[in-house]
């Protein structure tokens, strides 16, 4: 098929799509997109977490056909220009980040939970966030990055 | 005056990139003309592959070629390299379930996997052997012994002594779980190799694939710049990526192999399952008389690294007259074994610190006072003094910090509700390891200074180490300094990122290569016909803080340089420890305290908080130094709580992916805290830096096994602590 999607405000074309293939996979090798990770295709870890019609959706486990005509935000759309979006200059400043491939995922996930919950409390982050695997296992500076962020 | 960034809360330098999807990691990457490949995988535990069927393959869409043992791509055999001992697609042998039996390369990945899928092979099959309890006792590898006059063996130590304890415990087979799966892209320009793929020793790697190609190293350029995490499974390098490599070399184009998680879990090593049993002698008042230490671990047939758990802990932990450490291996027919973050510390210290827990129910000695009646001030097999020791002091700081005097010995004593409280504690231990190394200094005339050596930042903040130690020693900010590192063509002797060795060993080398850099500079200064400074002696012309001086004049190094013509100067360095430091036991240090819940009724264990302390010499970034700590911790609670994957009759290992291989996740996490002693060790290095990535796992799962017992009056050996055992 051929998919209509809005990616990051932009009205993106893909030809000879698999109706089949994952989002992810559309937007890393399609649309030159890798900033949205694959890392267990089956929805575990968040690493490819991505706005899809404005809700945080698992790219892996959206069908691109599903994305059809649709509004795709991934962490690439994330900053305003230059300037990093709070949250992920929150992740820079607390030392949020490791190894850096959940954080894609994790700042997506983050902005969303603020987006809905402007002054989370603790345990809310880390049920929102408990969803989104990091390895490094920085899970308190994460958290420290989603106060200082809500703070901003 | 520019104030020293070091062991303060530095940022990483990386950061930015990271948090926007920039940073490139080795699947990102997308050639012109890029093609997918995708494995097939053996599906019997052992035998042999009669005959496959790829006709169904070949037809379908988009595929471009299906390699197997029948139509193989050449690959050289392993000659002495660590990881897997054969070549994929060389042989009919199958060695364990999961083996690279075949690759299918098509036009796009979901192609690709799909053609994979029409793949079917017949096998002869022949028994595994996948059990070590059946398989066991293995074969002696590593027997450490010492025993005092007169006596005549361990167990007669163990015999005479007033108290003893046998402690036995055993783990399954653990996951790295590094969050980017095994991931290459191989791009050959004439018989020119790029490969982009995730190493933590980015020019071994890059040595070892041009053997196993038969090219020349000079031909092969690994490059690595960020990876998703480390943690010793990308020290090798696996048949996957050097079949991806060789397929790109026979289709002439560039090809992308990214493993499914799945697949990672059986083509790249694991952790080594192991059991071990740990015998205690002692006097009445703890101190010990004899400490033993058995082991059989996992070792795979096709090859993996050697699980030899008492060596490094229970060979250095404490004093006492006699010890005995037989490591044995037993040969099993399951996927290969690879060192994973402490490797070999993590199972150690759990038994070893288990045990001592044990020791002090046992003796009624508080487990502190216990560890510090056994206080070792010395190697106590070979007699080498501790380069540097504070580990009393992490004890008395961290019971401070935690409130360990609030504890009751008396197991099920402290109540919240249902839930039963304990607090537990465990001494913590790592080798300190400082390997020759060598780092590149570049003033360059855009007014930056690029650092670079040849070592990988698997998430471990090397980038920003090479930063913060280049700025402090030019006496710049740390933005003035361009960090290289993860690029096979970097000057040789970047070191491998294991063995938590990469700044102990990195850093001197970054202070030379800036000193000689700096030389260099005020040489060409003088030298050069267009410098303000030319023909003047070297001795009369300095440097400062980014600046050449002489005579009343002041240059930035930019501006200098531009004058000259010279786009840059750099020097490149080599440091290596001292003849010295053989005299010396060189070890990290630290103790651990966890306050865990267990629910009355349910047996659900969940952890409080945790404080711990380190003697880790000096640290380079504390920002960083805290997420390495505090992460290590938080793996220890995947080690005691959540981690293991079983291994069936068959060879098939029970979890095959992160929904049932469970780790720690936000919801895990207790607040943390994490501290350490600044106290730079003085005979490791000028600087003092001792390394920290291993550390905070070694012993934390001890310590919350042993707050469970206190909590709970349940002794758990076999892990994960679930909640089934406490019930």
């Amino acid at each position: 098929m051929r998919l209509n999607v809005t990616v990051n405000g932009e009205p993106r074309q893909a030809e000879d799509v698999w109706p089949g293939e994952s989002l992810l996979y559309v937007l890393r090798e399609r649309l030159g997109l890798p900033g949205s990770k694959n890392a267990c295709e089956q929805g575990e870890c968040g690493s490819c977490t991505v706005y899809l019609d404005g809700t945080p959706v698992c790219a892996c486990l959206v069908a691109a056909g599903q994305a059809e005509g649709r509004e795709v935000r991934t962490v690439e759309g994330l900053a305003e220009g230059e300037a990093l979006d709070r949250v992920q200059q929150s992740f820079v400043d607390a030392g949020a980040v490791q190894c850096g491939f959940c954080t894609p995922g994790l700042v997506v996930a983050a902005h969303d939970l603020l987006a809905r919950v402007p002054e989370p409390t603790d345990p809310e982050i880390r049920e929102a966030l408990a969803g989104n695997l990091c390895r490094c296992t920085g899970y308190e500076k994460i958290l420290d990055a989603v106060r200082l962020a809500a703070r901003r | 005056m520019t104030v020293s960034p070091i062991g303060r809360e530095i940022d990483r330098v990386d950061g930015p990139l990271k948090v926007t999807g920039s940073a490139p990691y080795a699947a990102d990457y997308r050639p012109e003309g890029l093609v997918y490949a995708y494995l097939v995988q053996a599906t019997v535990g052992r035998g042999t592959v009669r005959g496959m069927d790829v006709s169904r393959a070949e037809a379908a869409p988009g595929v471009i070629a299906v390699f197997t043992p029948f139509h193989p791509l050449p690959l050289k055999s392993p000659s002495g390299e660590s990881g897997e001992n054969y070549s994929a697609l060389q042989d009919t042998a199958v060695r364990f379930r999961g083996q690279i039996i075949g690759l299918v390369v098509a036009d796009t990945f979901e192609r690709a996997r799909d053609a994979a899928a029409l793949v079917s092979a017949d096998y002869t099959v022949t028994p595994s052997r996948t059990s070590l309890a059946d398989a066991g006792p293995g074969v002696p590898q590593g027997l450490v012994q010492k025993l005092a006059p007169g006596v005549s063996s361990i167990d007669a130590a163990l015999a005479s002594s007033p108290v003893t304890i046998t402690t036995s415990v055993s783990q399954h087979a653990h996951h790295h779980i590094a969050m980017e799966p095994h991931a290459t892209t191989a791009v050959w320009v004439d018989d020119q190799l790029t490969v982009y793929c995730g190493a933590q020793s980015p020019q071994r790697a890059a040595a070892t694939i041009a053997a196993r190609l038969g090219v020349e190293p000079a031909k092969v350029r690994l490059i690595c710049r960020y990876t998703g995490g480390g943690f010793g499974q990308r020290s090798p390098v696996w048949n996957e990526a050097l079949l991806c490599a060789a397929a790109a070399r026979a289709l002439r184009r560039p090809v992308k192999l990214v493993l499914s998680r799945e697949q990672v879990f059986t083509a790249i090593g694991h952790r080594a399952a192991v059991r071990q049993t740990i015998r205690l002698g002692a006097e009445a008042d703890g101190r010990l008389r004899a400490l033993s230490h058995d082991s059989d671990g996992e070792l795979p047939a096709a090859g993996g690294w050697q699980m030899m758990p008492g060596r490094d802990t229970s060979a250095v932990a404490y004093r006492t007259p006699n010890i005995r450490i037989d490591q044995r291996l037993v040969t099993l027919d399951t996927p290969p074994t690879w060192s994973m973050r402490a490797p070999a510390e993590a199972p150690g210290m759990f038994a070893l610190e288990t045990a001592m827990d044990e020791l002090a129910v046992r003796t009624g000695v508080d487990p502190v006072e216990l560890r510090l009646r056994n206080y070792a001030t010395e190697d106590p097999v070979e007699g080498h003094p501790f380069s540097s020791k504070y580990l009393d002091e992490c004890y008395r700081v961290g019971a401070e910090r935690f409130g360990w005097s609030r504890r009751t010995a008396l197991p099920r004593s402290q109540t919240d509700g249902d839930w039963l409280i304990g607090m537990g504690m465990a001494s913590a231990l790592y080798p300190a390891w400082r390997q020759p190394a060598s780092a590149r200094a570049r003033f360059r005339d855009d007014g930056r200074v690029a650092v670079a050596s040849a070592t990988s930042d698997v998430g471990t903040g090397a980038f920003t180490m090479l930063a913060v130690v280049g700025a402090d020693e030019l006496g710049l900010p740390v933005s003035s300094i361009a960090a290289e590192v993860g690029d096979s063509a970097l000057p040789p002797g970047g070191v491998g990122a294991y063995g938590s060795s990469v700044t102990t060993s990195t850093v001197p080398a970054v202070q030379a290569a800036c000193r000689a850099a700096v030389k260099a500079l005020v040489q060409s200064a003088v030298d050069n016909p267009r410098s303000p400074f030319a023909g003047l002696a070297p001795a009369t012309v300095r440097y400062r803080q980014g600046r050449i001086e002489a005579n009343g004049r002041s240059v930035d190094f930019r501006t200098l340089l531009r004058t000259m013509g010279v786009p840059h100067v750099e020097a490149v360095s080599t440091s290596a420890p001292d003849k010295s430091a053989s005299q010396y036991k060189f070890h990290c240090f630290g103790a651990h305290f966890c306050e865990v819940r267990v629910h009355r009724l349910t047996g659900e264990p969940r952890v409080n908080r945790f404080t711990s302390v380190f003697d880790v010499g000096r640290v380079v970034n504390a920002k960083a130094a805290r997420g390495q700590l505090t992460g290590a911790i938080i793996w220890g609670i995947g080690h005691a709580l959540l981690e293991a994957d079983p291994i069936e009759p068959d060879g098939r290992f029970a979890a095959a992916s992160m929904a049932d291989y469970l780790v720690p996740v936000h919801a895990d996490t207790p607040e943390i805290d994490v501290h350490w002693l600044d106290r730079p060790d003085p005979h490791i290095s000028e600087f003092g830096a001792r390394g920290l990535g291993e550390i905070g796992l070694v012993s934390s799962a001890a310590a919350i096994g042993n707050a469970v017992f206190n909590a709970t009056g349940i002794r758990v050996h076999d892990l994960p602590i679930t909640i089934d055992k406490l019930l």
